[in-house]
């Protein structure tokens, strides 16, 4: 029954929804009918196949791409996010799967572009010193954050990356495959992270392959397959289940049960594993 | 993480033990070799290609390193030059501008219209010429941003389109000479400043760069960041003083340094604040190193990409306008020739990248003086204009060779 209470619907009131939310890129539909709730202090977990679309998902919240029709609402409020300005007044960080850094300019640069203090005389020590807080809180091993991002590692510049959505104070953070390059003690820090910034009362939408690190963190998972919905799963369903759901190697059919029990007694039941 | 904070003898910045950190005068040398290895050429290129061009010139012809002739140098380094600041700024973002030459020379037949033909104020046809200029930058930046047209081909289409526009205004006479006795004539042909005046204004400069220096090492130890070495910067400032002083004096033997020069240099250092300390400079290096980045960041790319295109248009007729007071008439020939090369050559020689995302606007200020002493050192031999063709486009050559090949190295070095 302990599971039970963890599962109880969040406190939390709805950060962000999605209702019916398509991407057409040309003939490819990447994403069809797509329904998404996060609330406040709840960290979603999206899962699925490669191409499943949870990256176009997200660029479509970060104002990367538009959406072809759905509605977003963040905040009570429904939205239009026109770029990726719009997502990040909203209080939407992002980071990317390719990580979107400038190679050239040297961490602090990274960390704060777009957002540097004193636009008129910039105040690099100022920047310079809670970069060094910002990668501290996340056990980053960098050595000088005067070097330009080309010479870092595939795990450091995640790092980066991370730390750089941190630091706008973001109402909701996601992640995509934010532990895919880390080390032991890096992942370790990133999931830590996960659950400080929930529990700060954020919304976090966690993108992995890792089930272990989803189980570990997630409140939810949200399954994706070719685009669309297919199913949501707490962190103690099966594998078999949740594998079949990624895979659609059971026809479905795992999964469909598994939500119509959660529908009839919504915060009981599931641990049948 | 918090057991860093409290066992603070050492700085933020020197936690990873994997660093070494330069101290001294020994790892300052150090740390320099290492960064020509990897590719970070800096200004080495053009510092080594200058003495090498003085020696064979100074050798050739003794006239080549007289104060007088120096003298030239800087008055005609300072129009190209100024063009070619704009080129830094449109590199940067990873565009090109090929129009600068004939804007420049749009730009002078502007002045020599408005100002001789139409007796027009002076100060009044440079606004409208600057004016006409940013007009231009923005039609290509709209070009550019709305209908995704490559700048290469915009900027060569309104090369064109500037030049016959310049010929238009001439009309028939095709050239219009500018009042001898005008102080913008003046500017480019004799104001110098007084001996005293250029002393104390390098003075100046090194008192600045040691006061700037010392307060940022000092803002740095109050931060708990390493400081750089005060000694080091004293040392810096010290040796700005003594070499700038003496070419000072040496200048000061004949006619001293001109203001048109002393105007380049202000834009120059006004620039490389504008580029290295500013939120838009920021921008401009993040657009030119990953679009898509900055884009994502929240950065309005498009207004970057115009303010770098209107920059540069409008730099390149204030070029113009320099040059006409430089040649005292506005003429068909202005801005045609090797205007536009020597431009783009100065800004990449440099060290400037073609590749975007790297520059400084210091490269116009040390490129356009290699750039002029060449031709100097040409039109002292008296060479046919043909060779003198021949040779700049050979530096130009490569100048862009090593460019792409630093850029290489840097790549497999991780400083791309
Ligand atoms: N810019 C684009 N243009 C055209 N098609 C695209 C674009 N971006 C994504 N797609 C297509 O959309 C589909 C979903 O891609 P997406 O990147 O969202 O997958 P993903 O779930 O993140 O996969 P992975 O686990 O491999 O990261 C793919 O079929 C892909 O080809
Ligand atoms: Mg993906």
């Amino acid at each position: 029954m302990t599971d039970a209470t963890e599962r109880m619907p969040p406190a939390g009131e709805i950060v962000l929804s999605l209702r019916k939310v398509c991407k057409q890129f040309g003939a490819v539909s990447a994403l069809t009918d797509v329904d998404l709730d996060v609330h406040a202090g709840e960290v979603v977990a999206l899962v699925g196949d490669n191409g499943a679309g949870k990256s176009t998902l997200v660029k479509v919240l970060a104002g990367v791409h538009t959406p072809t029709s759905g509605t977003v609402t963040f905040g009570g409020r429904q939205v239009t996010l026109n770029g990726p300005n719009d997502a990040l007044s909203l209080g939407i960080a992002t980071v990317f799967q390719d990580l979107a850094l400038c190679e050239n300019l040297d961490v602090v640069a990274n960390i704060y572009l777009g957002e540097e203090l004193g636009p008129f005389a910039l105040d690099e020590v100022a920047m310079e010193v809670r970069t060094w807080q910002l990668l501290g809180e996340l056990s980053a091993r960098i050595p000088s954050v005067r070097e330009p991002i080309a010479s870092l590692s595939g795990g450091q510049r995640q790092t980066v990356a991370i730390a750089r959505a941190l630091l706008r104070d973001p109402k909701l953070i996601m992640l995509d495959e934010p532990t895919a390059a880390l080390g032991v003690a890096q992942t370790a820090e990133v999931l830590n992270l996960i659950e400080r910034v929930r529990d700060k009362g954020l919304g976090v939408i966690m993108i992995s392959h890792n089930m272990e690190d989803v189980r570990a963190v997630a409140d939810r998972i949200v399954v994706l397959r070719l685009g669309r919905n297919n199913g949501i799963f707490y962190p103690d369903s099966s594998n078999e289940e949740l594998v079949s759901a990624i895979t659609g190697a059971s026809d479905n059919a795992v999964s469909r049960r598994h939500e119509r029990r959660h529908v009839q007694r919504p915060n009981s039941g599931g641990g049948t594993s | 993480m918090t057991g860093n904070a409290e066992s603070r003898p050492t700085a933020l910045d020197r936690a990873d033990s994997r660093v070494r950190h330069d101290a001294g005068m020994s790892g300052a040398v150090r740390g320099f070799i290492d960064r020509i290895r990897s590719g970070d050429l800096g200004s080495l290129p053009v510092v080594v290609g200058l003495v090498v061009i003085c020696t064979v010139f100074q050798s050739l012809n003794p006239v080549f390193l007289s104060s007088r002739n120096l003298v030239d140098l800087l008055f005609d380094s300072s129009t190209v030059g100024v063009i070619s600041l704009g080129i830094v700024s449109i590199l940067i973002v990873g565009e090109i501008d090929l129009s600068v030459g004939s804007v420049s020379g749009l730009a002078s037949a502007i002045i020599g219209v408005l100002w001789v033909n139409t007796g027009w104020p002076v100060g009044l046809a440079i606004v409208v010429a600057l004016v006409a200029g940013c007009v231009i930058g923005l039609i290509y930046s709209a070009l550019f941003n709305r209908l995704g047209m490559p700048s290469f081909v915009s900027t060569l289409a309104g090369l064109l389109a500037a030049l016959g526009l310049q010929l238009y205004l001439l009309g028939a006479t095709g050239s219009i000479n500018l009042p001898y006795d005008s102080p913008l004539v003046d500017l480019g042909q004799n104001w110098i400043m007084p001996h005293l005046v250029a002393y104390a204004l390098v003075l100046l400069a090194g008192i600045g760069i040691f006061i700037t220096g010392s307060r940022r090492a000092a803002q740095r130890r109050a931060a708990g960041l390493t400081p750089p070495a005060i000694a080091g910067i004293l040392a810096r400032a010290a040796a700005f003083v003594v070499v700038v002083e003496f070419v000072v004096w040496y200048l000061n033997q004949d006619r001293g340094v001109p203001w048109m020069f002393g105007l380049f240099v202000g834009l120059v250092v006004g620039m490389d604040y504008a580029l290295t300390r500013t939120k838009w400079g920021r921008s401009m290096l993040a657009v030119g190193g990953n679009r898509e980045a900055a884009r994502r960041a929240g950065i309005n790319v498009r207004r970057i990409y115009q303010s770098a295109f209107a920059l540069c248009a409008t730099l390149a007729a204030l070029g113009g306008v320099l040059s006409a007071a430089r040649l005292a008439s506005a003429s068909q020939q202005a801005g045609t020739g090797d205007v536009n090369l020597n431009a783009i050559a100065a800004a990449v020689i440099g060290g400037t990248s073609l590749f975007g995302g790297r520059g400084s606007a210091y490269s116009a200020l040390l490129g356009i003086v290699v750039i002029q002493a060449i031709a100097s050192g040409l039109t002292l031999l008296d060479l046919s204009s043909s060779l003198r063709y021949m040779i700049t486009g050979g530096v130009l050559a490569i100048a862009v060779i090593v460019d792409s090949l630093a850029r290489r190295s840097r790549v497999s070095h991780g400083r791309a």
